[in-house]
């Protein structure tokens, strides 16, 4: 049976690369859109941190505004032509009007938009360690262990974020270690406030993470685990190697709505100092008095990174899909 | 003269008030292929549940090869390595191939590499005649074939004792022969099997001996040809009528 057996691990082989872009998204154009946005990110970042403003100096826009403006006067001139019939152009040209005057504040923006991805990224991540376990402990572990997940869960859901975030920054010294820690605050490394904010989204994060991850731990049937131990696979091998494969998979969909709040919540940090997105928004604003505008701009930047992630786990959860397990059902 | 591959000592096990078993003494040697019958809620699936401590037992002993596997420090783990089980409702790794199912605890329990994992697990596909589902989900699979998967996976572990509980009850009538056949190719290979299963053709053919479970004890333990033909007591033969009639209304 060697040749039978060479044959079947080569199909095997080709089988594990299952992802094609196109299997990836069903939204093609929403697809382009977040390419474009995120091409525009780097870029702007790496001119502006890595490259010292080589491209276009540190805080100057790429695109020039002139042409914009001229675009917009044009259309104004149309609107007044056309006298009432011009009603559709005046609109555009008050949207053609409100880019030209936003293209200036991109740069700054862009910045806070680095700060808020870092900190949503962190959260997020350090969350999920402290969540898996935390899930595990609720749904398997015993009566002690499972009321202290409670606890924890029941704290960090049961008491505002910005409660959570004031007590850490404000009313406990972890501030002050972190700020004498080496490289706090200096070069690429954020101060001080930035990382308490990271811790607060991890312990909160978890929390939320823990539930939803819980509830799809308990959607794995309980032959699955019955199974794995009647292998000889350990209660703890069982779970790492049966349920959680499973149960991760499940928890997909659920757990995406924890990233797209995370993204809008990261804003808060702006309460304790940090210049995230919200935060530079504000900053700008306060100086130029161009609050709607600023706004809007900041509004419209989280949505892209609202988008961006909803597309990402979309294509997680199709890239990880099986047969037969959890929604995809493909 | 040696010990018998399992022996089951006066044991006991409730559920609550319920009382499950009551006093279950029985034997098999190595090779034997022994087929369990009985009532609904007659004890059969706990009584292969005890065997590798996927329920404990109230009182009683439990030994496999002459050791005692009811005690307290016996690592329940390196029991459930010598004895394989095949469930009713199949409980295939649903997140991995017939090939994973059948190499998962090669290589987590038994530690062997991946590629030697791969030989073996194929060679086990192969036994029960689904080499070529090897990278088959089990949702791609029917019943049939999942149940055949389920058989290879523990087949992999090299079991001293194979566990059957149900395993054609679950499956529509027509893929019952299949699961079957491997099952009957296994029994000629000499593998001990302990099967609670009511496929009287099973039974009949490839069964050393027939166990008759009622009300958590064993009324009559004997070849099949003696308990079918002549079963000695009367709520076998009541037990057997049932069946007859049930087959042939069907």
């Amino acid at each position: 049976m060697g040749a039978e057996t060479q044959e079947s691990a080569s199909a095997a082989g080709g089988r594990t690369v299952r992802a094609r872009a196109a299997d990836l998204t069903d939204q093609p154009l929403t697809a382009l859109a977040v390419a474009v946005f995120w091409a525009w990110l780097v870029v702007r970042w790496t001119n502006d941190f890595l490259l010292d403003g080589s491209l276009a100096p540190r805080g100057t826009s790429f695109f020039p505004t002139a042409p914009i403006e001229f675009a917009a006067s044009t259309l104004s001139g149309v609107a007044a032509d056309l006298g009432v019939f011009g009603l559709p152009f005046r609109w555009l040209a008050g949207l053609v009007g409100f880019v030209a005057a936003s293209v200036p504040y991109l740069p700054e923006l862009a910045t806070g938009v680095w700060v808020t991805v870092l900190l949503t990224v962190s959260g997020i991540a350090f969350g999920f360690v402290i969540a898996v376990p935390l899930s595990i402990a609720r749904v398997y572990g015993g009566t002690i262990t499972r009321s202290v997940a409670l606890a924890y869960t029941e704290l960090f859901r049961g008491t505002p974020l910005l409660a959570q975030l004031f007590v850490l920054y404000f009313a406990t010294p972890l501030s002050i270690y972190i700020r004498e820690l080496p490289a706090v605050g200096t070069g690429f490394v954020p101060a001080q406030a930035f990382w308490v904010a990271v811790v607060a989204f991890t312990l909160n994060s978890a929390a939320y993470q823990s539930e939803y991850i819980r509830s799809a731990l308990n959607s794995v049937p309980e032959g699955q685990l019955t199974a794995a131990r009647s292998i000889g696979l350990s209660k703890v091998e069982g779970i790492r190697h049966v349920v959680l494969p499973q149960g991760l998979r499940y928890a997909i969909p659920g757990w995406s709505n924890e990233l797209v709040y995370l993204i809008k919540y990261s804003s808060l940090a702006s309460f304790i100092t940090v210049r995230e997105l919200f935060e530079q928004a504000d900053a700008i604003a306060s100086e130029t008095y161009r609050y709607t505008e600023l706004f809007v701009l900041a509004g419209l930047l989280y949505l892209a990174l609202v988008v961006s992630a909803s597309l990402l786990m979309d294509a997680v959860e199709r890239y990880v899909a099986i047969p037969g397990l959890g929604t995809s059902g493909r | 003269m040696s010990d018998p591959l399992l022996r089951l000592d006066d044991v006991y096990k409730s559920y609550g008030d319920e009382r499950v078993l009551s006093g279950v003494s029985f034997e098999m040697e190595t090779g034997d292929v022994d087929v369990v019958i009985g009532p609904s809620g007659s004890g059969k699936s706990t009584m292969l549940r005890c065997v590798n401590r996927l329920t404990e037992i109230d009182s009683g002993a439990i030994y496999l090869d002459g050791d005692c596997v009811t005690d307290a420090d016996t690592d329940v783990n390196e029991l459930r390595k010598q004895v394989g089980m095949v469930f009713q409702d199949f409980n295939l790794f649903a997140h991995l191939t017939a090939l994973g199912n059948v190499t998962l605890g090669l290589r987590k329990v038994r530690g062997m590499e991946k590629s030697a994992a791969r030989e073996k697990g194929y060679e086990h596909l192969e036994q029960v005649g689904l080499l070529d589902q090897a990278d088959s989900y089990p949702a791609e699979l029917s019943g049939g074939q999942k149940q055949r998967v389920g058989i290879a996976r523990a087949l992999a572990m090299d079991p001293k004792l194979l566990l059957f509980d149900e395993p054609t009850s679950a499956l529509d009538p027509e893929l019952v022969g299949e699961v079957v056949d491997v099952m009957r190719d296994l029994a000629a290979e000499g593998i001990t099997m302990l099967v609670v299963s009511h496929e009287m053709g099973f039974a009949r053919s490839a069964a050393s001996d027939i166990v008759f479970l009622d009300g958590g004890e064993i009324v009559e333990h004997g070849p099949p040809e003696q308990l079918f033909e002549n079963p000695r007591a009367d709520r076998t033969r009541e037990f057997l009528g049932r069946l007859r009639t049930e087959h042939e209304e069907g």
